[in-house]
């Protein structure tokens, strides 16, 4: 899916300046309003986003999970769009933003209420003009569709008249709390290097078009305002979000406040990742800030988690470094024992030799008291199938079970490699020593069969079988 | 650690068949003249000592399965026969470097070079499949250690 999402946002983003947007202007109508808007729910939303928008059914796929994809996310390459829409449908002038926003902002409104998508595409709102007909008679829907649309056009022509945006900004969403404010302040920043509307999907909207699509830079304010609209929601402020956007600021300066509280910054979804959470309001973004087109960044990104997942895995695994945080001094941990463990292996083998210099182990005497001991110490450190096993190959003599394990290894051995069984001479266990010798002779590397490490491995899997297998 | 869950996949043997296996390598060595006699210096047959005990976990642990066993085996059949296989790897190794020395972060690349030089056969990985090697290899070396220790205890004079 991510694959599939990754392919989809790129193609969208390798469309040459807004290509994509104009495509799919509705998709910026439809996702600025929806989320929060009760009559989206009714609309045919997915008509609506499905027609305008290819990766709808990646929005989906967003919806549900909300945690963006940064490999995605990247790939589209809205930076601009950081819409964020906290709550409200904020369309970036990046259409790829907002082809995924409106998606996840048409999913959204039914998955909204229960998991508060961050990236819910307030959107909705700017699918107004091509869709009009197919919402309800919204006075503010409408009024942002409109918005939108103005926006819309100011994707091809970077805010040429930000008053009048601001104007028509404020003039649509006399009820959004801080869209006005915001707008007019984010329409008055000429830099805007990302035209991002944030539209607040409740009722009002905080629309803000900086810029158009600065891929890089818009990745760059969307990340920022994917974290001030979080903040947004929490607090309800905003207007900062120009400054958050184009400072960089992170911390949720609010930019979309105006997101009714309960809305999260689903707009944050085309900066980059993010996954807004309805309960605190805080949206998880990955940090993607320079590297929204990158794809090298991208890969990096998954590789890094995929060390950070394995370095916890070691973690477990290597005793007292549970506390240890970090991960030079885990990394140095676990050399440290992999060190110590490699050491008492030559120590271990040192005091073999010095045990016994004649080096003639018994075999049979060896397995005997090793068995013994692999139980007692079995039992006491881990579960293995030791125990289990002792019973089944221990109660005859020593010497019977030997034999009896031995040729049980030999038939294993040479059983399950009937490929390689040219390589090796079935011997009958006439006598267990002999065998026993030539089993080894095949495993141990002084010989010369060339199916060594295969049989080995096959020898491997065969031997706690035939251990199992034997009878007393 | 959950290995239901991981997705790594790192299970590994029993300690019997760690035991069984050693056993057989240390039998092995025990058939080869140069060991029995007397006059055989210490230091030598500690050596043999030690590599049976490296090779036998490496085919305990899965023979060719994993890389580090595989690397394992590899150097020691290289010692022993000059029989050189796994060409394969050389090509791959020094594509994979390439690859390596584009991306780092510089903390954990030197970690990483250590661990390498640890591990076997980690000179051809990336980062995040030398960790799995790591925590395959490491469970290894332990059980081997719990197996060694056995022996030593039952065959010390009581």
């Amino acid at each position: 899916m991510d694959v599939n999402e990754k392919e989809e946002f790129s193609g969208e983003k390798r469309n040459t300046g807004y290509d994509s947007a104009d495509n799919h202007p509705s998709d910026w109508r439809i996702s600025g309003s929806n989320p929060v808007s009760t009559p989206f729910g009714s609309y045919s939303t997915e008509n609506l986003i499905t027609a305008s928008c290819s990766p709808s059914q990646m929005m989906d796929s967003f919806g549900q999970t909300l945690w963006y994809d940064p490999t995605n996310v990247q790939a589209v390459g809205y930076g601009g769009f950081s819409g964020g829409h906290p709550s409200s449908s904020s369309s970036s002038c990046l259409r790829g933003n907002m082809d995924r926003s409106l998606e996840m902002g048409w999913s959204m409104p039914n998955l909204l209420p229960p998991k508060g998508n961050g990236l819910f595409l307030p959107n909705a709102s700017s699918f107004l003009p091509p869709s009009m007909a197919q919402f309800p008679a919204d006075s503010g829907f409408i009024e942002r569709a409109a918005r939108f649309s103005l926006f819309s056009d100011m994707v091809n022509h970077p805010l040429g008249n930000p008053e009048s945006v601001g104007l028509f900004l404020q003039g649509q969403c006399p009820s959004s709390e801080v869209n006005v404010g915001v707008a007019t302040t984010a329409v008055r920043d000429p830099n805007v290097r990302s035209s991002e509307l944030v539209s607040k999907p409740n009722v009002s909207e905080d629309t803000q078009s900086s810029g158009q699509k600065g891929g890089e830079t818009s990745s760059k304010d969307s990340k920022k305002r994917k974290r001030n609209r979080q903040n947004s929601e929490a607090d309800q402020s905003h207007k900062t979000e120009e400054e958050a956007e184009n400072n960089g600021d992170k911390k949720g300066s609010d930019e979309q406040s105006p997101n009714s509280p309960g809305n999260k910054t689903n707009s944050g979804k085309q900066q980059g990742k993010q996954t807004s959470d309805p309960k605190d309001g805080y949206i998880h973004v990955r940090a993607r800030r320079g590297q929204a087109t990158n794809s090298h960044s991208l890969a990096e990104r998954v590789r890094r988690e995929k060390i950070s997942e394995r370095m916890k895995f070691l973690q477990d695994l290597v005793p007292g470094c549970n506390k240890v945080t970090g991960k030079a001094v885990m990394l140095d941990e676990i050399i440290n024992y992999v060190q110590s463990l490699q050491r008492q292996v030559e120590f271990l083998s040192m005091k073999l030799a010095t045990v016994n210099p004649q080096m003639d182990f018994n075999l049979e005497s060896l397995l005997a008291k090793d068995v013994r001991e692999l139980q007692l110490r079995g039992g006491s450190s881990s579960a293995t199938p030791f125990p289990q096993n002792m019973p089944m190959v221990y109660p005859p003599l020593p010497h019977g079970f030997m034999q009896q394990t031995l040729s049980s290894i030999g038939r294993n051995i040479t059983s399950p490699l009937s490929p390689m069984n040219g390589g090796y001479k079935r011997q009958e266990t006439n006598g267990w020593e002999g065998d026993l010798q030539n089993v080894i002779h095949i495993n141990y590397g002084a010989g010369d069969v060339p199916s060594d490490p295969e049989a080995a491995a096959t020898a491997t899997a065969s031997l706690p079988s035939s251990n199992m297998k034997v009878e007393p | 650690m959950a290995s239901a869950y991981n997705p790594i996949y790192t299970d590994v043997p029993e300690k019997d068949v760690f035991a069984l296996h050693f056993l057989q390598t240390l039998s092995n060595l025990r058939t080869q003249n140069s060991f029995s006699s007397p006059d055989n210096k210490t230091s030598d047959r500690v050596k043999k000592i030690k590599k049976a005990a490296y090779v036998s976990m490496a085919r305990a642990a899965g023979g060719t399965n994993r890389l580090w066993s595989r690397s394992l085996l590899h150097q020691a059949a290289k010692r022993n026969n000059k029989n050189v296989r796994f060409l394969r790897r050389k090509r791959r190794v020094t594509w994979l470097m390439r690859r390596r020395s584009n991306r780092g972060d510089p903390i954990e690349d030197v970690a990483a070079e250590r661990l390498r030089n640890l591990v076997p056969g980690g000179g051809g990985m990336e980062t995040s499949k030398l960790m799995e090697e790591t925590a395959h290899y490491i469970k290894c070396l332990s059980m081997q250690v719990k197996v060694m220790q056995c022996l030593v205890d039952g065959l010390s004079p009581k």
